[in-house]
C-alpha cells in the first residue's frame, strides 16, 4: 500500500523539563535496513522508546503502515507488527531459552503456527536448539543476542527495532550479529537500528540518519554517509576549536 | 644537590591500577586491567559501549569493589576503600548520565563538592565530632562563617568558568537545567573538591559541537593548570586533541595504549571499533569495492585523522 | 514454665507450621506483588482483615457452607485487590517511587477505618463449622482446622506453581517480574498482569484472614496491621519477590514464634518477628536464600522525591504569624479551643521531627511514634521514680530519645528506600513491645499514672493558656533552630543524601554520620514533644502512641511539604486542629487522614508549601 513502513513526523519529546527530540522526522522504507547513528545521550535510545510507545511525545506523531500510533500503548503497538530487540538484550534471565523465545509470540493465539514458527526460528539459530532448556541468563553475550532476535521474530513483525545490537559483543559475534540482521532483512522484515558505532551500522544499512542533541543533522543512503566527511564532525563530536 | 636527588628518584605514578577484575554473574566487566596515570597527565580511555569503562571508574572511585587486583593512589593502597574516603584523599568524578542533586540549587550542588574541604565547622574530634559539627552549624562562630563565605565565593568563581551558560542560573534548582548544563554542574562540583585526580565520564555526552568545543577548552584549561585527569570519551576528535596518552578498552581489558596517533593506527583498535571483517580492509587501505567496504575504510581513516 | 516432655514441643511445632502456613498465604502474595511492581504493599494486611469480615458475614449472617464461604472470600478480596491496583496504584505509575508506598499506607488506613465504622471496633467471634476431633500423634495432636489450613496452604502453592509454570498469563507474570519493559515489548499488557497479580495476592490474603479468624475464633478491624507486617517479615526472610523463599520464610517465622512463645510467653510473640526482621535486614538484606552480595537495586539515578518549587515565606510573614499565634490566648479564651491548638502544636513537634528525617534526608520513617513514646516514658519515669524536676526531665527525655532512637535505627542506615520504612516500622513496634513487657521499669500494661505537670517555681502550668503557650513556645524555638540548621552546610549535605546518596558519597559525605545527626536531632525534638504530652496528659501507657500516630505524622509532613519546616507546622495545625474545630466525630478522624493522604499523593505530592 505504501512504500514507507515507519515515519516519525516532527516529534518533540521530553524527560520532565528537558527536551530530548527537536522536530525529529525520519522514515523507514519497506524492506530496508535503516540506522540511526549518534553518540551517547544524543537521544537515539529515546527514539526507540517513542516508536514503541514507552515515551509519549509532546507533539508530532509516529506513523506505521499509514496509521498513526498516537494513543496506543506498547502492547497495542507490538500487535500492529513492530518487534523489538532492546539494548543489552534484556532477556528474561531465569526463564529458559524456549520460554524466552515463545514470549515473543505472546500476542498470537494460533498455537499451531506458533509451533511451526518456533521450529523455523530454531532452524535459523541452530545453536538455540541445543540450549532450549537452559536459563537465558547463563548464555554468552552472542547467544543472548540470538535469543533476543528469535524472540522478536516470533511476533511475525513487519519491522524490528534494535537498540545497539552489537554492544558488548566480541568481534566474532559482532560479525555474526550483522549477518543475522541481514538474513532477517532478506526475509522481508524491515529493520530500524540505533547504533553508536557508525562504521559497523553503515556496513549493512541501506539508509542512515545522524542524530545529534535530539536533531537530525545528516541523512542519506548508507554508502553516501560512509563517504561523507561531515559524518566525522557530526558523529564523532567534531570539536573544532584550536 | 637536593634537586638532583629528587630527580633521580623513580617517579611514583599518581594512580596505579594492577590486574583489576570485576565480574557480574557470567559477565566479566573488567578483566585484569592495568594502567597508570602520572601527575599532571591527561589519560583518555576509549572503547565501544559495554567495554567496561564506567565499571572501571566505579572501581577506582570506590562505588564498587573489585574481585581481584589493586588500586594505588599517591603510593598508598586504596583498593576497596569507600567512596567517601577516596573523595577525602582528593579523588573527584563526574557521572556518565549526570547525577546532580535535583532539588538543590546550582550553588549548593557545587558547595557539596567542597564538603571534604570543610575544616572550621568540622573539627576532627573522635566520637563527639558530629555533635560539635551540629553545634558549630547552629552557633556559627566567625571562623565558620568566614569559611562558608570563602567557599561560596569560590564556588561562584568555579561556576563563572562556564560563563553565561551557568552563572545566571546559580540559584535555580538543578532539576530545571538542560542536560548539558547538568554536566557542567557536575564538573563544577568535582572542581570544588580541589581534586588531585579528576575522573570525567563522558563530559560531552549530549552536547552539540559548539558546546563540545567549549567543554574542550575548559578541560584544556584545567590540564594547563596542572590538574591530572582520567577521561572517558567517545568523541575521538576531542580525545586526540587533549590526551597525553590513550588507553583503549574492549571486553573489560586494555587492548592498546600509547600516544593518540599511535593508538589510532593500531589494528586491534580498528577491530574493536569496526568489527572483525574490517581489519583486512583497513590494512589494505586500497580502493573499496562496495558501499559496505567503503564505510570501513573511511571510518579507519577517521581514527587516524589526527 | 518450660515444657519438659517431648509432647508439647511437637504441639508447638505443629502450631508453628500452621501459623507459618497462614503467613505464607500473605507472604506469597506480597512477593508476587513486589515481583511485578517493585512495591511493598502495606495495604495487604487490610485485605486480610476484609477477608476475615467477608468470611464472618458468610458464616454468621448468611450461614453459607464452608466451601462457598471460601470461594466468596477469595472472589471478594480478589476483586478488592484489582480495585486497589486500579484506583490506588496505576495512576502513580510514573510518580516518584515514594508515592505508591505512601498510597498503600493511605489505602490501609482507609480500609481499616471503614471496617471499624461498619462493624464497630469490637472483636467478633468467627465460629468454624468444622468437626472438633483431633488426631493424636506422638504426644501432640492435629485438629481438622490444622489440616484444613495446611491443605489450603499446600493447595494454593501448587495452584500458583501451575499457573506460573504452565499458563500464558503465568509466563507473562514471570516475564514482567524479570523485566517489565522487555515484557511490554513482547506485547504483554503489564496493567493486566498487575491487576491479575493483585487479585491473586489479595484472594490468598483474604483466605488467610478467614483461616486466622477461624483458628483463633476472633476477628477485629485492626487485625490486619500486625498480620501484614508478619507477611512482610516472612517475605524479607525469604528474600523480597522470591515466591518459594516467601513460603520458606513464613514457615520459619511461624516456628520461631511458636517456640519463642513456648520459652518466653505470649506477650513476646510479636517481638520475635520484629527482632528477626531487623537481624535479617542488617545481616542478610537479600534474604536467607539469596546469593547476591548487594542490596536489590533501588533506582540509581532519578530522585526519590519529586522535583518541586517550594513556596518561601518572607521573614516578616513568619514573624507576624508567630506573633499572632502567641497573642491568640489574649483574644480567644475558650479553654477547649486553646487546648485543641496546644495539642496541635505538640503534634507539630512530631511533624517537625519527621519532616527532618523523611523530608530533608529522605529516610521515610514509619515508626516515629516510637520516639514520642520513648520521650514520654523517659520524662515520666525520671520525674516519678528518680525525682528529677519536670523542667529538667523534659530535656533529659529529649536526649534519651535522641540517643535511643538513633541507636535503634542505626542498623537501618545502610538500607535504602522502602527498606528504611519497613525497618523503622519494626523499630516502632519493638519500642511498644518493650514498653509492654519490661514491667519492672515501665509498669507494663498498667501504664504510668500520676505524672506531675510541668511547673515553674512551684506553679503548675495547667491552665488553658499555658497548655497552649508552652507547646507553642517550644515549637517556635525548635522550628527556628531547625531552619537555622537547614541554612547551614548541614542543610545542603542532608538534602544531597536524599537526592542521590551515591553522588553524595562520591563527594566525601559520610552517610552514617549525617543520617545519625539527623535522627539524633529528630529524636530530641520528638522526645521533648512526647515528654510534654506525658506531663499534660498525666497518664500514659503503651497504647498512647500507637502506629497510626506515625501515619498521622507522615500525613502532616506530606501535607505541608517534605522537609518544609513551616509546612510541618501547617500540616499539624490543619490535621489536628481542623477536625477538632469542626467537631468532626472522633471515629471519622483517622478515615479523613487516610483519604487526605491518598488525595495528596495523587494530586499534590509536593504538599501545600512544597518540598524543600
Amino acid at each position: 500500500m505504501t512504500d514507507v513502513l515507519l515515519r516519525l513526523d516532527r516529534v518533540n519529546s521530553f524527560y520532565g523539563p528537558v527536551q530530548v527530540h527537536f522536530d525529529l522526522s525520519l522514515e523507514v522504507p519497506c524492506g530496508q535496513i535503516v540506522c540511526l547513528l549518534g553518540g551517547n545521550a544524543s537521544g537515539k535510545s529515546t527514539t526507540m522508546k517513542v516508536i514503541l510507545g514507552l515515551l509519549k511525545p509532546r507533539s508530532g506523531q509516529v506513523v506505521f503502515d499509514g496509521q498513526p500510533l498516537t494513543g496506543l500503548n506498547t502492547p497495542q503497538i507490538v500487535r500492529r507488527g513492530i518487534g523489538s530487540v532492546p539494548e543489552s538484550r534484556r532477556l528474561f534471565g531465569t526463564m529458559t531459552v524456549r520460554e524466552n523465545v515463545l514470549m515473543g509470540a505472546y500476542t498470537r493465539s494460533d498455537a499451531k503456527s506458533v509451533a511451526e514458527d518456533y521450529e523455523g526460528v530454531l532452524d535459523l539459530f541452530p545453536k538455540l536448539r541445543e540450549r532450549h532448556a537452559q536459563q537465558a541468563g547463563t548464555l554468552s553475550g552472542g547467544e543472548q543476542q540470538m535469543v533476543a532476535m528469535a524472540r522478536a521474530l516470533m511476533g511475525r513483525p513487519r519491522l524490528i527495532v534494535m537498540d545497539e545490537p552489537t554492544m558488548g559483543l566480541s568481534p566474532l559475534h559482532v560479525d555474526r550479529v550483522l549477518e543475522m540482521i541481514q538474513t532477517i532483512n532478506r526475509q522481508g522484515v524491515s529493520i530500524f537500528m540505533v547504533e553508536q558505532n557508525a562504521s559497523l551500522a553503515l556496513q549493512i544499512a541501506h539508509r542512515g540518519y545522524v542524530l545529534q542533541t535530539g536533531r537530525i543533522v545528516l541523512s542519506g543512503p548508507a554508502a553516501d554517509l560512509a563517504r561523507d566527511p561531515q559524518i566525522r564532525d557530526a558523529y564523532l563530536g567534531g570539536a573544532q576549536a584550536a | 644537590m637536593a634537586d638532583q636527588l629528587k630527580n633521580s628518584l623513580p617517579k611514583k605514578p599518581l594512580l596505579e591500577i594492577a590486574g583489576l577484575t570485576r565480574r557480574f554473574g557470567g559477565l566479566t566487566a573488567v578483566n585484569g586491567l592495568s594502567l597508570t596515570v602520572e601527575t599532571g597527565e591527561l589519560v583518555s580511555i576509549i572503547g565501544p559501549n559495554g567495554a567496561g569503562k564506567t565499571t572501571l571508574f566505579n572501581l577506582i572511585s570506590g562505588l564498587d569493589a573489585p574481585d581481584a587486583g589493586a588500586v594505588t593512589f599517591e603510593g598508598g593502597d586504596v583498593t576497596g576503600l569507600s567512596a567517601e574516603r577516596l573523595a577525602a584523599l582528593g579523588l573527584a568524578r563526574s557521572f556518565q548520565h549526570g547525577r546532580v542533586f535535583g532539588n538543590l540549587s546550582v550553588l549548593d550542588n557545587v558547595l557539596v563538592g567542597a564538603h571534604t574541604r570543610l575544616r572550621a565547622v568540622k573539627p576532627q574530634i573522635p566520637l563527639v565530632g558530629p555533635l560539635v559539627e551540629l553545634a558549630l552549624a547552629l552557633i556559627r562562630p566567625p571562623s565558620v562563617r568566614a569559611e562558608e563565605e570563602r567557599l561560596r565565593a569560590e564556588a561562584t568563581e568555579i561556576v563563572r568558568m562556564f560563563g553565561e551558560r551557568l552563572t545566571p542560573r546559580l540559584d535555580k534548582p538543578a532539576h530545571s537545567l538542560s542536560y548539558a548544563n547538568r554536566r557542567r554542574v557536575e564538573i563544577a562540583r568535582a572542581l570544588a573538591l580541589h581534586p588531585r585526580l579528576l575522573l570525567l565520564d563522558e563530559p560531552t555526552a549530549g552536547m552539540n559541537p559548539t558546546e563540545t568545543a567549549e567543554m574542550l577548552e575548559i578541560i584544556r584549561g584545567l590540564k594547563a593548570g596542572g590538574l591530572t585527569i582520567l577521561l572517558i570519551e567517545h568523541k575521538l576528535d576531542l580525545v586526540m586533541q587533549l590526551s597525553d596518552r590513550v588507553v583503549v578498552m574492549d571486553h573489560g581489558a586494555r587492548i592498546a595504549e600509547g600516544p593518540p596517533a599511535a593508538v589510532a593506527g593500531d589494528p586491534a583498535v580498528i577491530e574493536a571499533y569496526l568489527g572483525h571483517k574490517a581489519v583486512g580492509a583497513a590494512n589494505q587501505d586500497g580502493p573499496n569495492q562496495d558501499g559496505g567496504r567503503d564505510a570501513e575504510g573511511d571510518a579507519a581513516r577517521i581514527l587516524v585523522a589526527h | 514454665m518450660l515444657p519438659t516432655t517431648f509432647g508439647p514441643w511437637l504441639d508447638y511445632t505443629i502450631n508453628g507450621l500452621v501459623i507459618g502456613n497462614i503467613y505464607a498465604l500473605l507472604a506469597v502474595g506480597l512477593a508476587l506483588i513486589f515481583g511485578v511492581s517493585h512495591l511493598i504493599n502495606f495495604a495487604h494486611g487490610s485485605v486480610y482483615m476484609v477477608g476475615a469480615y467477608i468470611g464472618w458475614l458468610c458464616v454468621t449472617k448468611l450461614a453459607l457452607p464452608l466451601p462457598v464461604t471460601f470461594v466468596t472470600v477469595a472472589a471478594g478480596c480478589g476483586l478488592l485487590g484489582a480495585v486497589i491496583e486500579r484506583v490506588g496504584l496505576r495512576p502513580l505509575r510514573n510518580a516518584p517511587r515514594i508515592a505508591p508506598l505512601l498510597a498503600t499506607i493511605g489505602l490501609s488506613v482507609v480500609l481499616d477505618q471503614s471496617a471499624q465504622l461498619l462493624f464497630s471496633p469490637d472483636p467478633r467471634a468467627l465460629p468454624t463449622q468444622l468437626p472438633t476431633w483431633r488426631i493424636a500423634i506422638g504426644g501432640g495432636s492435629i485438629g481438622a482446622l490444622d489440616l484444613l489450613i495446611a491443605g489450603v496452604g499446600i493447595g494454593s502453592a501448587g495452584l500458583l506453581y501451575g499457573f506460573l509454570r504452565f499458563t500464558k498469563l503465568g509466563w507473562a507474570v514471570r516475564a514482567t517480574a524479570l523485566d517489565r519493559d522487555a515484557a511490554q515489548q513482547c506485547g504483554v499488557d503489564v496493567d493486566k498482569v498487575n491487576r491479575t497479580v493483585f487479585a491473586i495476592a489479595s484472594a490468598l490474603g483474604g483466605v488467610s484472614g478467614l483461616l486466622v479468624g477461624m483458628y483463633y475464633n476472633t476477628i477485629d478491624p485492626n487485625m490486619g496491621f500486625q498480620a501484614g507486617l508478619k507477611g512482610i517479615v516472612a517475605q524479607l526472610i525469604g528474600g523480597v519477590g522470591n515466591v518459594p523463599g516467601a513460603i520458606a520464610g513464613s514457615l520459619l517465622l511461624g516456628l520461631i514464634e511458636s517456640y519463642g512463645i513456648a520459652l518466653f510467653g505470649t506477650s513476646y510473640r510479636n517481638l520475635f518477628a520484629f527482632v528477626a526482621l531487623i537481624l535479617i535486614l542488617v545481616l542478610r538484606p537479600n534474604g536467607l536464600f539469596a546469593r547476591a552480595r548487594r542490596l536489590p537495586p533501588e533506582p540509581l539515578t532519578g530522585t526519590f522525591i519529586a522535583p518541586s518549587r517550594p513556596l518561601v515565606l518572607p521573614k516578616w510573614a513568619v514573624w507576624t504569624l508567630a506573633a499572632l499565634a502567641l497573642a491568640l490566648p489574649l483574644v480567644v479564651q475558650q479553654p477547649y479551643l486553646l487546648q485543641t491548638l496546644g495539642n496541635a502544636w505538640l503534634y507539630a513537634l512530631l511533624a517537625l521531627s519527621l519532616t527532618l528525617v523523611a523530608g530533608t534526608v529522605g529516610q521515610v520513617s514509619l515508626g516515629h511514634a516510637g520516639l514520642l513514646a520513648i520521650g514520654a516514658y523517659a520524662s515520666s519515669l525520671l520525674a516519678l521514680d528518680a525525682g528529677v524536676p519536670v523542667l529538667l526531665a523534659v530535656p533529659l527525655a529529649g536526649l534519651v530519645a535522641a540517643a535511643l532512637g538513633t541507636a535503634l535505627v542505626y542498623p537501618a542506615f545502610r538500607l535504602r528506600g522502602h527498606y528504611v520504612s519497613i525497618a523503622t516500622l519494626a523499630v516502632g513496634e519493638i519500642v511498644t513491645l518493650v514498653i509492654l513487657n519490661w514491667e519492672s521499669l515501665t509498669r507494663g500494661p498498667i501504664g504510668v499514672t500520676g505524672i506531675p505537670p510541668l511547673s515553674v517555681a512551684g506553679k503548675p502550668l495547667v491552665s488553658g493558656q499555658w497548655v497552649y503557650w508552652v507547646p507553642l513556645i517550644v515549637l517556635l524555638a525548635f522550628a527556628a533552630l531547625q531552619s537555622r540548621l537547614l541554612n547551614s552546610h548541614l542543610g545542603r549535605t542532608l538534602r544531597a543524601i536524599r537526592e542521590d546518596d551515591v553522588a553524595a558519597r562520591s563527594y566525601g559525605v559520610d552517610l552514617n554520620r549525617y543520617k545519625g545527626l539527623a535522627f539524633a536531632v529528630a529524636g530530641f525534638i520528638a522526645g521533648v514533644g512526647g515528654a510534654l504530652m506525658a506531663h499534660f496528659y498525666s497518664y500514659i501507657n503503651h497504647e498512647t502512641f500507637p502506629a497510626p500516630v506515625s501515619m498521622l505524622a507522615l500525613t502532616m509532613v506530606i501535607l505541608g511539604g517534605l522537609g518544609n519546616v513551616a509546612g510541618a507546622v501547617l500540616g499539624a495545625a490543619v490535621l489536628v486542629g481542623l477536625p477538632e474545630l469542626f467537631r468532626a466525630a472522633a471515629e471519622y478522624r483517622m478515615l479523613i487522614y487516610g483519604v487526605v493522604l491518598l488525595l495528596l499523593i495523587r494530586f499534590r505530592p509536593q504538599g501545600l508549601l512544597g518540598t524543600v
